[in-house]
């Protein structure tokens, strides 16, 4: 008895001690949504590792990655930050969330390691308030239309639409093919269906649609939006021509790839993630207003203020600003950089076909990343529920509106 | 049983060894018994097996390799290793039985055996403490173990598990001494032992029964302890396994091999556990009124 | 009577006649505090203290200002816990109503199948093994069920999906994650999975307890089966009933870890399976404290609501004097007992 109670008192001192922080190797902490496996080609982490090789390479300074979702850590990390304390010492965020920690004082300013001069022009003004940065952007995506394999396409003989019926018609033409639906809709908690609405609404409703609604200067319920999803997309999803959502990686990529369900609306960094990048194309929505916007969607981080290594992560994020290390990201494929200077040559061939999409249009920032939460995550789930149940369209609209409204 | 069945009893010389109705109850309780595995079936598939096998649905028998490699990539995840969140696991429950189980039986004594005018009161009130689910203490404490320098500290999970223990322990504990005699303890007390002489050396090693029970829930509660941990482990070194398991998805991909060898290693404590002393789990929730 | 104490307790009072009986009794109650003392500490400094500062909290303001009922009726008032219209739009039905669906429908579900599968398993061989089985569900921790549901609900890699699709339901053959009503339905299965073990074995428990004559003179008579478990069975089971009831509407109410296991921090698609207890954890992780504890605050009362049936009981223990002395019984304990006994482990116990 005497003996497990020693025990236990003599355990629990030792956890209390053992508490303290530990001599030894210090490397900087990063935190990144990129997951999947390095050694198998095409994962998103596959993809950014190299940067941080070179990081290390160059510095000497070790790194430990730990892939964690954004939506993840929305609400873990408060958590944390209120205690003092922080998982990492730079974490990648969307920009809104960032602001919203830097009023909370949680954000290290840093003015002085990175300055908008390194940066094309406008890139750094999210993070930007009276003087202060509050992060850094890294490489962006984005989001142009549908992507699909050319070489199936060619096979069945299917081509990319010009007009909103040229598209509605390849719909019906795929489904009788496959009597499946020819659109794999994304998973996650709801940002790839999030990033399918937005172009919607950029293609048919104009850029000054989707940037009315992402200052909430416009309403959701509001005829001209209500006109866009009743006409265009509200069709689509009644027609059954959407899957369930479905994960990306097993066995989304291969119902796709392999033609059960050859449409798949994503952002620009699939081009690395397919197994032969010069058959994939993509469209985007045929038709529409005028004034049409592209989103385009740049990856933030920042150096949280609890951080053990603060130098260390400064100097971290003045790497991933620089040119260096976006052109090696941009090389990858599937990536735009943000950093001023990066040439056009490195982009592959792909990518800058995906340029030419971007002509004439506006270039846009993403809708829910920008108003950030609590707002993005009921849109998310609301867009999900949307999905589920077309016909309930309008009350997701209201149910959107009031979150739009509600957000501080 | 009922009398025997008609057909049976037309030939009396020759009967139904098993009785139809009977074959038909152990087929449906077997049925139901192996249904309720399915879902440990399917974790185990899809651990031991590579995904690309299993995504189309586990029960897809061929190809079939089995293959570890799943619990070593979760045993030594970047995000959240299996290895140390198993260490925190245990670092935290086991004080966190004995503690209180100490405690409350200290306590379940008192309550037992020593009359008070008020005693009856303050036992309601402990009894009454049971019903506080956690999140009702959740941002005080997080605040005081802020204040005391405790956060990402195991110790703090330790002493709040203490405290959310005590009372049930307590209540546990005085039900049960309840029912040993007295004879043996008034017998010491008038050969001039002390009150805690008497618990420490008489009381306490004729509990042992119901103290195997208590540590087993208890061990099982707090291990199997996911807001406290939650709210309280923010450091990744310190996250415990039930913290590791929801954390081993990515951005695009979910990796149900790495979430299941995850699930895997977490769970299968507190199931040993249970296999083992099984005994000890019906006891404590059945009390030691009624034998096996 | 007995004067000499040896060890840690000095006389605390002078021999004045006629204070032996006050010197009793305040010794009766030193020993109990002291015995008492250490639990205290934990009980008031981690249990007591802070309930009383969420509950003061909840009346707290954004300002720090007492500001009344405020915090309450912007809860309540909240789209997020009463959503009223779900019984026409569908889900989502906010946290309030979900929780009640979820008693509604979990607790007639595992209370009823666990009360078959006592009755079922009375006689059967290998019984104990399976009667393990079924409770391994308890064991798990329920933040693995809820990531393990994850990837048994969604096609094509999830059983539940195929199995309906093998049995020719459509409808139900569909990713049981991304839809609204299949969501919530599909947590409860597992909650139901989990907690189902419970119930049984309380109940196996306690049919050994109905003495076997009754089942005879009732087949003497010529009863049926089903009279004999309507006018019998039933009834002297409602104490065991009584205690699984409240045992699992307790746990129902503070659902959070499958919840959050299987989705996400919003109760997944469109806040479909948003319950309570999750509700005040976003309010905690956006440091809005008052909400959190308004949220937490009204979880409490719930559960104390529903506890008093229980305590109920408990009251009766204290009065009785002394109880029958053997500690291993021969004949079996009344069903009174057992479910006096079963409170283990307490209201918020495993899994």
């Amino acid at each position: 008895m005497a003996l497990l109670v020693v025990t236990n008192v003599i355990t629990a001192v030792a956890v209390y001690y053992t508490a303290a922080p530990k001599a030894g190797v210090v490397a900087v902490q990063v935190i990144g949504p990129w997951a999947g496996d390095a050694s198998k080609p095409g994962t998103e982490w596959g993809k950014f590792k190299p940067i941080l090789d070179k990081f290390s390479n160059d510095t000497g300074i070790p790194y430990v990655y730990t892939p964690t979702r954004q939506e993840d850590l929305t609400p873990t990390l408060p958590i944390a930050f209120q205690a003092g304390q922080s998982p990492a010492d730079l974490i990648f965020m969307p920009s809104a969330t960032i602001k919203q920690w830097a009023a909370k004082n949680w954000v290290t300013d840093l003015a002085g390691t990175i300055g908008p001069s390194s940066y094309q022009a406008g890139a750094l003004d999210p993070l930007t308030a009276s003087g202060h940065i509050w992060g850094g952007a890294y490489t962006g995506k984005v989001k142009p239309g549908f992507w699909y394999n050319k070489t199936l396409f060619t096979n069945n003989g299917w081509s990319a639409p010009t007009t909103w019926q040229g598209f509605w018609s390849l719909l019906g033409s795929i489904k009788n093919a496959t009597r499946r639906p020819p659109i794999l809709a994304g998973d996650g908690v709801g940002w790839p269906l999030s990033d399918v609405v937005e172009h919607f609404i950029a293609t048919y409703g104009g850029a000054a649609m989707h940037k009315a609604l992402m200052n909430r200067s416009l309403s959701w319920t509001d005829p001209s939006v209500k006109a866009v999803f009743q006409n265009y997309l509200v069709p689509t999803l009644s027609g059954g021509f959407w899957t369930a959502p479905t994960t990306w990686d097993n066995p989304g990529v291969t119902l796709w790839w392999g033609g059960t369900n050859p449409l798949y609306f994503m952002g620009s960094w699939i081009t690395g993630m397919v197994p032969n990048p010069s058959a994939i194309g993509v469209f985007s929505l045929p038709g529409g207003a005028a004034n049409q916007g592209i989103v385009f969607a740049a990856d933030y981080f920042f150096v949280p203020k609890f951080g053990a290594h603060q130098d260390l992560a400064k100097r971290l994020a003045a790497y991933l600003a620089s040119e260096a290390a976006q052109e090696l990201q941009v090389k990858q494929g599937g990536h735009v950089a943000t950093a001023a200077n990066v040439p056009a040559t490195a982009y592959p061939t792909v990518d800058r076909n995906v340029a030419d999409l971007l002509s004439g249009k506006t270039v846009l920032s993403d809708l829910d990343d920008t108003i950030g939460n609590p707002f993005q995550g009921k849109f998310w789930s609301q867009l999900q529920s949307l999905w589920a149940n077309p016909g309930t369209w309008q009350t997701v609209l209201t149910n959107i509106q009031a979150a739009a409204a509600a957000q501080p | 049983m009922n009398g025997p069945t008609p057909r049976a009893a037309s030939r009396r010389r020759w009967k139904l060894p098993i009785r139809p109705r009977t074959i038909v109850i152990h087929v449906l309780a077997w049925s139901i018994g192996l249904a309720w595995l399915l879902p440990f079936i399917g974790v185990a598939m899809v651990s031991l097996r590579p995904l690309s096998e299993t995504s189309l649905g586990w029960w897809n028998l061929s190809p079939f390799h089995l293959t570890l490699d799943n619990f070593v990539a979760a045993w030594n995840n970047p995000g959240c290793p299996l290895s140390l969140g198993l260490r925190d696991s245990f670092f935290v429950a086991l004080p966190a039985t004995i503690i209180p189980m100490l405690v409350g039986a200290f306590a379940g004594y008192g309550f037992a055996r020593f009359h008070t005018r008020t005693r009856d009161y303050i036992f309601l009130a402990v009894v009454l403490f049971m019903a506080v689910p956690q999140m009702m203490v959740a941002v005080p404490v997080y605040n005081l173990m802020i204040r005391l320098g405790l956060i990402s500290n195991l110790l703090s999970l330790i002493l709040i598990h203490s405290a959310w223990g005590v009372p049930w322990i307590i209540l546990f504990m005085r039900n049960f001494f309840r029912t040993l005699p007295a004879e043996v303890e008034e017998a010491a007390r008038v050969d001039g032992a002390s009150d805690f002489k008497i618990f420490y050396k008489i009381v306490l090693p004729m509990a042992l029964p119901a103290m195997a029970a208590v540590i087993v829930f208890q061990f099982m509660w707090v291990w199997n302890d996911f807001f406290f941990a939650q709210i309280l482990i923010q450091k990744p070194e310190w996250f415990l396994s039930t913290q590791c398991v929801p954390r081993l998805v990515g951005q695009l991909v979910r990796p149900y091999d790495l979430m299941s060898a995850g699930a895997i290693l977490t769970m299968i404590v507190p199931i040993a556990l249970y296999l083992v002393l099984q005994r000890f789990y019906i006891r404590g929730l059945i009390g030691w009124t009624i034998k096996g | 009577m007995n004067r000499r104490e040896g060890g840690l307790r000095p006389r605390l009072l002078p021999s004045i006649p006629g204070a032996g009986r006050i010197h009793r009794r305040l010794r009766s109650q030193l020993t109990f505090l002291s015995f008492f003392l250490p639990a205290a500490i934990f009980l008031i400094v981690l249990v007591i203290y802070p309930v009383v500062v969420t509950l003061t909290l909840g009346f707290v303001g954004a300002d720090g200002q007492f500001a009344g009922t405020h915090n309450f009726e912007t809860v309540i008032g909240s789209p997020d816990t009463l959503n009223p219209n779900c019984v026409q739009a569908g889900p989502p039905c906010g946290t309030l109503i979900n929780n009640l669906i979820w008693i509604g429908v979990h607790l007639p579900l595992t209370l009823f199948l666990g009360l078959f599968m006592a009755l079922l398993l009375q006689g059967v061989r290998g019984a104990p093994f399976i009667k393990s089985m079924v409770f391994l569900g308890m064991v798990t921790p329920l933040i693995v069920i809820g990531v393990v549901l994850k990837f048994i609900l969604e096609a094509p890699i999830g059983l539940v999906p195929a199995f309906f699709d093998w049995l020719g339901i459509k409808p139900l053959a569909v990713n049981w994650l991304s839809t609204p009503s299949t969501l919530l339905f599909g947590l409860i299965l597992g909650t139901v999975w989990s907690w189902t073990g419970f119930s049984m074995i309380v109940y196996s428990a306690g049919l050994t307890t109905i003495p076997k004559d009754y089942f005879e003179a009732a087949r003497v008579d010529g009863a049926s089966e089903w009279q004999v478990f309507r006018k019998i069975t039933w009834p002297l089971l409602k104490p065991v009933t009584l205690v699984i009831v409240t045992m699992t509407v307790l746990w129902e109410l503070k659902l959070f870890d499958i919840v959050i296991g299987a989705t996400n921090q919003q109760g997944g698609v469109g806040g479909a399976a948003d319950v309570l207890a999750l509700q005040m954890y976003r309010y905690f992780s956006t440091t809005d404290y008052s909400n959190a504890a308004v949220v937490a605050t009204l979880l409490t009362i719930f559960t104390f609501i529903v506890s008093i049936s229980l305590f109920r009981e408990l009251l009766n223990l204290p009065r009785r004097k002394r109880r029958p002395h053997k500690a291993s019984v021969q004949k079996p304990a009344s069903l009174e007992a057992i479910s006096a006994e079963i409170r283990v482990p307490a209201t918020d116990g495993p899994p």
